[in-house]
């Protein structure tokens, strides 16, 4: 469970955090919609300890990564806004090392790197130097190491960007089944469809604040829209910076 | 040592290993530096030790058979060829009485002909004067035997030459730059790791992710200074063991000098640039870490380099003597070197006090670098 407690953040004049207040519980898929610039990742780096907040809190179970970043940490998977790739090394060697990062050694560590990587179905990929690799291939290796130390909690920053339908649908399937086993999700996104299609729990995003929160059906409801996208744009007011 | 420091060092040895510009840049400097230098030295040397045969214009040789001989012996013949431009001939004239003046035991003249203010002939003609005068004591010699006189009476006093001039200088200039040569691999060879470490890894876009795992910045910090110190005492090594190869090449005895490196030496200089080794790797990641790109970095660091460079040199060439170099980094293993190199007994008090402020000002300079990397102003570059 990740449960973000008025957290507010400025940089200069800019307020990026105002306040905002939400939870993410386990077993559930829940997305962070909003326009670009309206604080979600801010909001994720301030959860995992990346970055600190004027006042508030973020607490992942009963961990405040302010306090214990590394503790925080442990408990978490994270798919970043950015992933970079060590090019000279092999899928294989670079989810190892962020196995091992996690504590995992020898046995253990290999069991979980071959787990991960059949699971993602990515086994002739596993020996090949990252270089050449295309943005789908790169998005698994990133979702692989977010994943091989199975956490309990996964943070995933606009896991959609660039990706083609194939490997959306298996970004899609890895989450559903993550969720079936419990772990808590919780993933940003300025993209309407794949929030509606994944999300248990939408927490709407704007101006650092939360603009409304619910099941998607709940926020069609409360707006008296039939479509997500017509309720969004009637709860920020605006349809800027906001894809369909 | 924590796991996640071992497991950072291998993989970012993995990593660096498998860069081939990294690997090249390490070793170049290594291979060619001493090569280099090596080429350097040799001419320097056979310039100053050129013996080669002397030829001059010789007049009336016919007239003094055994004297040309002499001279022959001495490295002094006929010319055959004409003189290149620029130069002035230089001629001796043995007249047709030569011969008879001997037997007489008369002064027998020789004409010397030369332009005695030429400064590039200067080594050709006091040659000549030397062997003109040993053959005429030679011959001073059996004349006093041949009166039952001993020859020492000729030679009242006894001059010992200890020559401290030019020769002595020129070898301390080549050891000298050796040395700095040595010094200056830890911060060559490393360099393009701890750039492709720090720098590379923002590039890159993996240092945010790399940040959000569960390990200290203290300890990713650590992992990757040993990365590039690795670097750095391969390079460093690999001098060390190329210097004393090449040198075997450049006849440096001919100058009166005598590179003695032992192994042991050696193996002690490279225990002793372990501290610099972290030292300097730990300056050019702390730089490096602020910069935003490769390119940024190389050019930050390469004005960085420029620090080492002239300390060295100039405490070597302005032969600059206090105590406090002894205990600083980089000076302090500069002057142990020194006296290593000259075969005095090691200052070891200084040489251990030298090696742990090195150490302390390695670690200072990477608490700084761990300090840097929790500050979301410098991660983010907000």
């Amino acid at each position: 469970m990740i449960s973000v407690q008025n957290l507010t953040k400025s940089f200069g004049d800019v307020r990026a955090l105002d306040g905002l207040t939400f939870h993410a519980p386990d077993g559930q898929i829940t997305g962070l919609l909003g326009p670009n610039g309206a604080g979600k990742t801010t909001c994720l780096r301030t959860i995992y300890g990346l970055q600190k907040a004027d006042s508030g809190q973020a607490l992942i179970d009963t961990v405040d990564a302010l306090l214990d970043p590394l503790a925080a940490r442990r408990l978490i998977g994270i798919f970043p806004d950015k992933f970079g790739l060590y090019e000279r090394l092999t899928a294989q060697e670079q989810i190892a090392f962020f196995a091992e990062l996690h504590g995992l050694k020898g046995a253990e560590r290999n069991q979980a790197v071959t787990a991960v990587i059949e699971r993602l179905g990515m086994t002739e990929l596993a020996h090949r130097r990252s270089a050449g690799f295309s943005q789908g291939q790169r998005m698994k290796v990133a979702l692989a190491q977010a994943i091989v130390h199975q956490p309990k909690h996964l943070i995933l920053d606009e896991p959609s960007r660039g990706l083609d339908v194939m490997s959306t649908r298996i970004l899609r399937d890895l989450l559903r089944e993550l969720r079936a086993q419990g772990t808590c999700i919780l993933f940003s996104s300025h993209v309407m469809q794949e929030v509606a299609a994944l999300c248990d729990r939408v927490v709407v995003v704007a101006q650092g604040k939360v603009a409304a929160e619910g099941s998607p059906d709940e926020l069609c409801a409360m707006t008296g829209e039939s479509a997500l996208e017509e309720a969004f744009v009637k709860i920020i007011g605006t349809d800027e910076g906001i894809a369909a | 040592m924590s796991s996640a420091i071992v497991t950072v060092w291998r993989k970012e040895l993995r990593d660096a290993v498998r860069d081939r510009r990294s690997v090249l840049a390490a070793m170049s400097y290594a291979f060619f530096g001493p090569v280099l230098m090596a080429v350097a030295f040799f001419f320097l040397v056979s310039q100053m030790t050129d013996d080669s045969d002397v030829k001059i214009d010789m007049q009336g040789t016919e007239h003094a058979a055994a004297l040309v001989e002499f001279l022959a012996a001495a490295g002094i013949e006929q010319r055959e060829e004409p003189w290149p431009t620029g130069r002035q001939p230089i001629a001796l004239e043995f007249p047709a009485d030569w011969d008879a003046a001997i037997a007489a035991g008369e002064p027998a003249r020789v004409v010397f002909n030369a332009d005695f203010s030429n400064q590039q002939q200067r080594a050709e003609i006091s040659r000549v004067t030397q062997a003109l005068q040993n053959y005429s004591q030679q011959i001073a010699q059996v004349r006093l035997l041949a009166r039952g006189l001993h020859p020492q009476l000729m030679q009242p006093i006894d001059v010992v030459r200890q020559d401290s001039a030019t020769k002595g200088s020129r070898a301390a200039l080549l050891l000298g730059s050796v040395l700095v040569f040595i010094l200056l691999s830890v911060f060559w060879s490393g360099m393009n790791v701890a750039i492709d470490i720090s720098a590379g890894e923002r590039e890159r876009n993996s240092l945010e992710f790399l940040l959000s795992q569960p390990l200290s910045s203290a300890e990713l910090v650590a992992g990757k200074t040993l990365t590039a110190a690795s670097f750095a005492m391969f390079g460093a090594v690999l001098s060390l063991v190329i210097i004393p190869f090449v040198f075997t090449y450049v006849p440096l005895e001919r100058i009166g000098i005598s590179v003695d490196l032992a192994w042991q030496t050696l193996a002690l200089m490279a225990v002793m640039l372990v501290p610099l080794a972290l030292f300097a790797t730990a300056l050019q990641l702390f730089v490096s870490f602020r910069a935003k790109s490769f390119k940024e970095a190389q050019t930050y660091i390469s004005f960085l380099l420029m620090v080492p460079m002239l300390a060295s040199f100039g405490i070597e060439f302005a032969r600059i003597k206090h105590q406090a170099l002894y205990y600083l980094p980089l000076t302090g293993q500069h002057q142990a070197f020194l006296d290593l190199i000259k075969g005095e007994p090691l200052n070891v008090f200084a040489a251990v006090a030298s090696a742990v402020i090195t150490l302390l000002c390695s670690g200072l300079l990477m608490l700084g670098i761990a300090r840097m990397l929790r500050s979301e102003k410098v991660v983010f570059g907000l």
